[in-house]
């Protein structure tokens, strides 16, 4: 990143500002993870020090009208799917676009529109969906769900790893190409290296939006395939919010996706850098 | 007849719908095709799901419950009865969008669907609100039987009983006693004498304000049951409304009313630090679970207050069953059986006792009522026979959006409550003649 | 200029690479992308700019369509929740995802800094995404209350007096680019980190070499070669900001007046909430055609840096 040699001095001064910034970021997020330990009234009265209760959680996981651990499964489920088969499709176009001789007018045509989709309120695109996949007997599938995800975060996907595509170098690609390499091997032994860590990214990006999205989540989906926004939304009620509730489920809603994107963006990385032909 | 009534409830009571199944098939109950609900998570979700459960115990007939949040669940039903084949048979509307269904022809009337159905003489019809007739396109009795009333959901005046025995005050009944109770009560910050809400939401600080509109004698409209939709906002009692509420607020409320919603007032109450809010009676559970309230047994229930002479004005907020139009004829009768089993007594009873709102009268004669926890019954039925509908017509959301930003601004202080009144009159008869309404603008307020 | 390069590079590898299969790979990569486009946005998007010229009423269970013409499009300049919402939406699109580029670009600066503790650090910084937007509304709204808010309570704490920060109208749009800078860093944070690990060393070694020192290194080196990470990650930032819902409405709902009424909101309104599918649709297309403008002018301006820079 930097040529430059720090200094043990340099070093503590760069850990101290992350670490500043670090504590900013995390108050508020340890202040809605402990709401959900917390008993409502304990909440609204703005109390520091409060008694913890486990009443939320077995609210929320154990009651007869929830089915949070379901709604995981299916967040799961319709996140990974929907990401492996996102990033894929938006690496490939996007290699395809900047590196395999297109007209200028296709790249910026094709670029252009998914720009202009992603622009397109929810509210309007699901209901739109809504009738396309009860045409043909779908609405309530995962798979409605899967090809909905994955066509709402194509256009972040292709634009981002058309920004890490740009990175490949061409001597690179010339060098394996006069070796004789075709397309696939080039993309898997020479590119895909390279462009790991934008890949990463770019993967755990799709995936939290795919787990987060609400609108498209709840318009597709029935009691057997929600997903966790959808139950998390059923918190904030006509006249009411059940805050701690709500928190409970926040927070168990962050863990899996936490450790999944550390857990996956290490391995991500290695997996993809090796075999890299230098 | 009265003895095998209370013999019955006794037994319902007693043993439990469950039991009950095993011994007494009553003759009324046939055997149907399984039917789905559509309906919103709330607190009062818990009591409908095991009234709905004792109908399954009783008749052995499936109900299926399809639960959304409350911020999606008019998309759901809307897709399923603009679809060709619908998902859901029975649609819990809200008071905010079953007049889009009634007049989208989206729901078929009860009544087409069984000519013979009669409707419990003591249940609440809700202003009303459970008839429509397509051709004048009014909802009066004279029209179709629409839809079964689900839950009446109505503003209540909340305050604390312990505050009142304290300084020996009397239960409200005029503004005026609202006024002075509120003003003997208010010692800021610690407590404050009452707590409205002022903020611009979805239907937020209209619905706050009609109880003292319609108290007062005063209306949006001229005659919205015959049809007539002239402007009578802008007359002396909406004035009058107007400045009393703006008033109340800044001698005996909460300094910040311009930002109050729902969750804040709510919040207000059970942290003690509100002596009055008139809130909807759905929220009475929160008063007294220890986990959501500091003024566990202390909170008391009044009717919205009312002029001299004249009823109080509640605003209904209700919810109404109503049966989608585009699914099969056998799933329509199923429905129908459900709701002829959901309107007695006997099924209400088994509402009220799971914490639920009983909509037929004949319970809030029982001696439950007189129970600490049931203490809100009697007063939520002197209330519900004046209950008003404010809005008979589907395109009330567009006429709800400018009475709130007009009525935030007026309180917030940045017009005046003559200019709000005035602006908010125009705007509403610009948007009934834009629908065609017969309409028309009252002479503007001086 | 980079056009141009393509075509070079491309011809060489022609000669090299075997006949016929290239544009069957050319085909093949590029496939599955297009038949996602137009499968699943083409129809969607042809019906929104079909209905904004449309009335569509509901009778009988049936829906009506009757043709309106420009009526939508003429109407929208009188919407006075439209001229708010977006005059607040573009002020609020500009400050947060300014803010949010810059905290972003600056923490994945600190933390190519330090070799230890990288990975808790970056699990730290990315948290603040993985709360659901209606999550971050609630709680936000509860931090930010007057009588009870924590935010008040910590300013208390060094002798600052509370403030009404949703419900004043000079504070609430504030507010909440507040809570978006805090909800969407992250997002720029992870992009910017991938684009500085992705960066070619040698550049940097030449610099060093030449005694360029950090300010120097990061304004000729760093900055313009993240220039396109940079613009991308604006560009996807600013159309969600112009989608931003969520949290806007747990918020403030739109108030006090009209003060944090997004377009977003007015569009949820008219569209969906008053069943205006034909006004709601034109209004969608409006602020599609909008946002474009801004984005085209974003971009045209990131080349143009880029191209400078070089």
């Amino acid at each position: 990143m930097s040529g430059m040699v720090t200094t043990p001095a340099r070093h503590i001064a760069w850990h101290l500002i992350l670490a500043i910034c670090a504590v900013v970021v995390l108050v508020p997020v340890v202040w809605t993870v402990a709401a959900g330990f917390r008993t409502q009234i304990s909440l609204l009265m703005g109390e520091m020090a409060f008694k913890p209760v486990l009443s939320n959680f077995a609210e929320v996981l154990f009651s007869k009208t929830s089915d949070f651990l379901i709604n995981y499964r299916n967040s799961l489920l319709i996140g990974t799917c929907s990401t492996v088969l996102c990033v894929s499709i938006a690496t490939l176009g996007a290699w395809s676009l900047h590196r395999m001789r297109w007209r200028a007018w296709v790249v910026n045509s094709f670029l252009g529109w998914t720009l202009i989709f992603n622009m397109m309120p929810p509210v309007a695109l699901a209901s739109a969906w809504y009738t396309m996949t009860r045409s043909v007997g779908l609405d309530n599938s995962f798979l409605a769900l899967i090809l909905a995800h994955t066509t709402l975060n194509l256009p972040m996907a292709i634009w981002l790893m058309s920004v890490f595509v740009r990175d490949v170098p061409r001597e690179l690609e010339e060098a394996a190409l006069m070796d004789g390499a075709n397309t696939p091997v080039l993309l898997r032994y020479v590119v895909l290296p390279i462009i790991a860590p934008g890949l990463a990214a770019t993967s755990v990006l799709t995936f939290i939006f795919s787990w987060n999205e609400f609108a498209v989540a709840l318009t597709l989906s029935t009691k057997q395939s929600a997903t966790v926004p959808v139950a998390i939304a059923k918190f904030a009620q006509d006249f009411e919010i059940q805050y701690t509730q709500m928190a409970a489920s926040a927070a168990l809603s962050i863990l899996p996706a936490l450790v999944l994107l550390l857990v996956a963006q290490r391995y991500i990385v290695a997996g993809l850098t090796q075999g890299a032909v230098k | 007849m009265n003895q095998i009534r209370i013999n019955r409830r006794q037994a319902i009571a007693g043993i439990g719908a469950t039991a009950l199944a095993s011994t007494i098939r009553p003759v009324w109950a046939q055997s149907v095709a399984p039917i789905t609900i559509v309906i919103n998570q709330s607190p009062w979700f818990d009591s409908f799901s095991k009234t709905v459960q004792a109908y399954e115990a009783e008749t052995g007939n499936k109900v299926e419950l399809d639960v959304n949040p409350f911020a999606g669940s008019l998309e759901k039903q809307r897709n399923s009865v603009r679809a060709a084949a619908g998902t859901y048979d029975i649609l819990i509307m809200n008071s905010g969008w079953f007049a889009e269904m009634y007049f989208g022809g989206f729901v078929t009337a009860i009544s087409d669907i069984d000519p013979g159905f009669q409707l419990d003489p003591d249940l609440f019809t809700l202003a009303n609100s459970i008839y429509f007739d397509p051709a004048s396109k009014t909802m009066a009795p004279s029209g179709k039987l629409m839809s079964m009333p689900i839950q009446p959901n109505l503003p209540m005046l909340y305050y604390r009983g312990d505050l009142y025995k304290e300084k020996g005050l009397k239960v409200v009944e005029t503004f005026d006693d609202l006024f002075n109770n509120a003003k003997a009560l208010n010692s800021p910050p610690d407590v404050y004498g009452i707590v409205q809400r002022g903020a611009r939401g979805a239907y937020t600080v209209s619905y706050d304000f009609f109880p003292y509109l319609f108290g007062m004698g005063g209306g949006i409209y001229k005659d919205p049951v015959a049809g007539d939709y002239s402007l009578t906002l802008n007359n002396d009692v909406g004035r009058e409304a107007l400045d009393y509420y703006i008033r109340l607020a800044k001698d005996a409320g909460h300094p910040k009313t311009a930002a109050m919603d729902q969750a804040e007032v709510i919040q207000a109450l059970v942290t003690g630090h509100a002596a009055h809010a008139s809130v909807v009676i759905a929220a009475w559970s929160q008063m007294d679970d220890p986990e959501k309230s500091i003024v566990v047994d202390k909170m008391e229930f009044a009717p919205t207050p009312h002029a001299p002479g004249l009823p109080p004005g509640p605003a209904l907020g209700h919810w109404l069953g109503g049966i989608s139009h585009n699914v099969p004829d056998e799933r329509k009768r199923a429905a129908v059986e459900f709701f002829r089993w959901f309107q007695r007594p006997e099924a209400q009873m088994v509402n009220a006792k799971a914490g639920g709102i009983p909509l037929n009268a004949a319970v809030y004669n029982d001696p439950m009522t007189e129970e600490r926890q049931f203490r809100w019954m009697k007063p939520l039925a002197a209330a519900l026979p004046h209950a008003v509908n404010p809005f008979a017509f589907p395109e009330a959301s567009e006429v709800i959006s400018v009475l709130e930003l007009g009525l935030n601004r007026s309180i917030a202080g940045e017009i005046s409550s003559v200019d709000a009144l005035n602006s908010m009159s125009d705007e509403i008869e610009a948007i009934m003649a834009k629908h065609a309404y017969k309409t028309g603008k009252g002479a503007p307020l001086g | 200029m980079n056009a141009k390069l393509d075509r070079t590079a491309a011809r060489t590898a022609d000669r090299n690479a075997s006949p016929g299969s290239d544009t069957l790979w050319k085909w093949l990569t590029f496939s599955p992308a297009f038949a996602f486009m137009l499968l699943f946005s083409a129809l969607p998007l042809i019906n929104l700019v079909a209905t904004s010229f449309q009335n569509v009423t509901w009778t009988g269970g049936q829906a009506d369509h009757s043709a309106a013409g420009l009526s939508h499009y003429l109407a929208l300049p009188a919407d006075v929740l439209f001229r708010a919402g977006l005059v607040n939406t573009i002020i609020f699109a500009f400050v947060a995802v300014g803010g949010q580029a810059v905290l972003g670009l600056a923490l994945a600066l600190f933390t190519t800094k330090v070799t230890r503790g990288r990975t808790i650090y970056r699990a730290i910084f990315i948290l603040p995404i993985l709360i659901p937007g209606i999550v971050i509304g609630a709680i936000w709204k509860l931090m930010l209350n007057f009588d009870f808010g924590l935010v008040n309570k910590l300013l208390g704490a060094i002798a600052i007096a509370p403030h009404d920060w949703l419900g004043g109208s000079d504070t609430a749009l504030l507010s909440v680019i507040a809570v978006d800078i805090w909800h969407w860093t992250p997002f720029c944070f992870l992009l910017f980190l991938a684009g500085l690990e992705s960066l070619p060393q040698d550049v940097f070694e030449a610099a060093n070499m030449d005694g360029a020192n950090a300010w120097q290194e990061f304004i000729y080196v760093t900055l313009p070669l993240m220039i396109p990470t940079i613009v991308v990650t604006c560009a996807f930032r600013l159309v969600l900001a112009f989608k931003v819902f969520d949290e806007v409405y747990l918020l403030t709902g739109g108030g006090p007046g009209t003060s944090t009424e997004v377009i977003s909101f007015t569009l949820y309104q008219r569209f969906f909430t008053e069943d205006q599918l034909g006004y709601g649709s034109a209004m969608s297309v409006a602020v599609i055609f909008i946002v474009s403008l801004l984005l085209v002018f974003a971009i045209s301006a990131g080349r143009r840096f880029e191209g400078a820079a070089k």
